[in-house]
């Protein structure tokens, strides 16, 4: 398959790329129901990408949400309207960063491990080795990986937005002053469950977690079996996840807004 | 077995502090929050105009939040709008006569309605309804009355023209209105310099229904407010003969220049005082002149 999408332009190989992806995905959801009796390696594939990361989303949602509030002030101190820092912070983050930063540090974090494991796996004859013991390396390594970031991800988002609302508050409120209450009441005023919390958080952040985990495994289940072509594949999981994010972010929100 | 129960433990914990951050953020950041606070009663009250008022906006006595707004509907057959407030039980003892008026928070902000005391023994309660309302300020409404200048009244029924000359026109442009005793009657035609003159020739088509403005009336340039535009108004005089087509008004007042403008505005207060006092009319006579010679 690798020498056949090596051919032809970067359109062609893209677009190989996309449908192989995808063709992925199908055989992939066909493993799911299966590599259920494999619960414990979902749990600690859960354990891995989703606890493990919890460090990097809380210490970067606090930034992020200190940095917002810290420039909203400054820019709605112009209008008279500083009353609306933590409206805005909250519905920043709901809507846009929190599951794009997330997702963004997730595949930075977690699917680059995924696709180095599964694709040193490969390379060393270890998925060659299970299917000869009749063991599907689909239902049995790849497939609770995926699982594991579909879930993690909405969870992390989660926690990314609470950490962000929380580090607009210290520096909104405890820092630059603004009254606690208004911070709260004009937050609990505007922001909706649905078209924020819904919408923004659990949404986005899901249709990430399948984006994401998808390219991961992929990219290391079809990477080219050298030490090479593993380090090109955890390049490539990044690049094109990022992207996907990024893309699929733009298009989620025409669809819900 | 022990490292497979620790991670067993932590993916866990993992999870339960997800959900533990996904409903705080649902319940406690959100409109959520806000509602199912205990119980609640609903009084109903008629607006003439709700403005951007929406379901679930604050109801707030005293900027404390009370309660919210449950709905929004029209008035069978009228030109009104039904909203029913669920108030806080908490809040029992606001008076039946209190006033609800559609605030607007800040400039920019989500409209809420405010609820002012009255001086009632009797409180609200359940069913009730506020008798007492004021409709949401509309900001074209607004800004039209502190400016004022208006259109021109369309002119159906045809109309004469009469001119005048001015020392001094200010801003006032064609099209400008032409006003009397407020009500727009017609719009100025055209403003030009004659041929030999130094001042401007004003030329005003008014509405051919507007025909008993005597003939020796006085035609000012006005300001409406402080940056508004600027209209010619009619002050009538005490002629028995009528103005016709083709009529000059000798009487002119000049454009107010701004400078003038703003220190009547901080001496009478209100602008609308000038078209109606005729002292404040005579005084503000004699500063124009003053005041075009300086320049």
């Amino acid at each position: 398959m690798s020498t056949r999408m090596e051919r032809g332009g970067v359109v062609t190989q893209s677009l190989a790329q996309i449908g192989a992806c995808g063709l992925f995905l199908l055989t992939l959801l066909a493993a799911v129901p299966k590599s259920m009796r494999h619960g414990r390696e979902t749990l600690r594939q859960l354990w891995f990408v989703g606890a493990m990361s919890l460090t990097i989303i809380m210490t970067c949602g606090l930034f992020v949400g200190m940095v917002l509030g810290l420039q909203l002030y400054d820019v709605l101190s112009i209008f008279g309207g500083t009353s609306a820092t933590g409206t805005v912070v909250a519905i920043a983050i709901y809507r846009e960063l929190g599951p794009v930063v997330t997702a963004l540090l997730f595949a930075g974090r977690a699917g680059t491990s995924m696709t180095a494991e599964i694709g040193l796996m490969r390379a060393t004859d270890q998925l060659d080795a299970m299917e000869m013991m009749a063991v599907d390396p689909l239902a049995y390594v790849v497939a609770p990986r995926f699982l594991a970031g579909v879930i993690a991800l909405p969870l992390l988002t989660a926690v990314f937005c609470a950490m962000g609302v929380f580090g607009g508050h210290l520096v909104g409120v405890s820092w630059l002053g603004i009254d606690n209450g208004t911070f709260w009441s004009n937050m609990t005023a505007t922001v909706d469950v649905w078209k924020d919390i819904v919408n923004g958080v659990v949404l986005k952040s899901f249709a990430f977690g399948i984006v994401v985990s998808l390219i991961a495994v992929f990219q290391g289940y079809t990477t080219p079996p050298t030490s090479e072509g593993v380090a090109y594949a955890t390049t490539r999981t990044v690049v094109a996840s990022s992207i996907a994010i990024l893309a699929l972010d733009f298009v989620l929100t025409s669809f819900l807004i | 077995m022990t490292q497979r129960k620790s991670y067993a433990v932590g993916t866990g914990l993992f999870i339960v502090l997800g959900f533990a951050a996904l409903a705080y953020l649902a319940t406690q950041t959100t409109s959520v929050a806000n509602s199912g606070q205990g119980d609640s009663y609903t009084v109903e009250s008629h607006f003439a105009n709700i403005g951007q008022l929406k379901a679930r906006a604050p109801v707030k006595v005293a900027g404390v939040r009370v309660g919210s707004v449950q709905s929004i509907s029209l008035v069978p057959g009228k030109e009104e709008a039904k909203v029913v407030l669920s108030i806080d039980k908490r809040y029992a003892d606001i008076p039946d006569d209190s006033v609800a008026t559609i605030f607007t928070s800040g400039l920019l902000g989500d409209q809420y309605v405010g609820l002012q005391f009255g001086h009632s023994k009797k409180a609200l309660a359940e069913g009730g309804a506020i008798g007492f309302t004021r409709p949401a300020q509309q900001l074209e409404e607004m800004l039209s009355r502190f400016f004022g200048g208006g259109s021109a009244a369309d002119r159906l029924g045809g109309t004469y023209n009469v001119t005048g000359h001015f020392t001094n026109v200010g801003a006032l442009v064609p099209g400008a209105a032409v006003k009397l005793s407020g009500v727009p009657i017609g719009s100025v035609q055209s403003v030009v310099i004659q041929p030999g003159h130094l001042d401007a020739f004003v030329t005003l088509a008014i509405d051919k229904r507007y025909n008993q403005i005597p003939d020796d009336s006085a035609a000012a340039v006005f300001t409406s407010g402080l940056i508004g535009s600027q209209y010619v108004a009619i002050q009538p005089g005490g002629s028995p003969d009528m103005l016709k087509d083709g009529d000059e008004m000798v009487l002119t007042q000049s454009a107010l220049q701004l400078e003038d403008l703003i220190g009547k505005f901080l001496v009478s207060g209100s602008p609308g005082d000038k078209k109606t006092d005729p002292n404040t009319d005579a005084g503000n006579g004699a500063k124009p002149e003053s005041s075009a010679g300086k320049h």
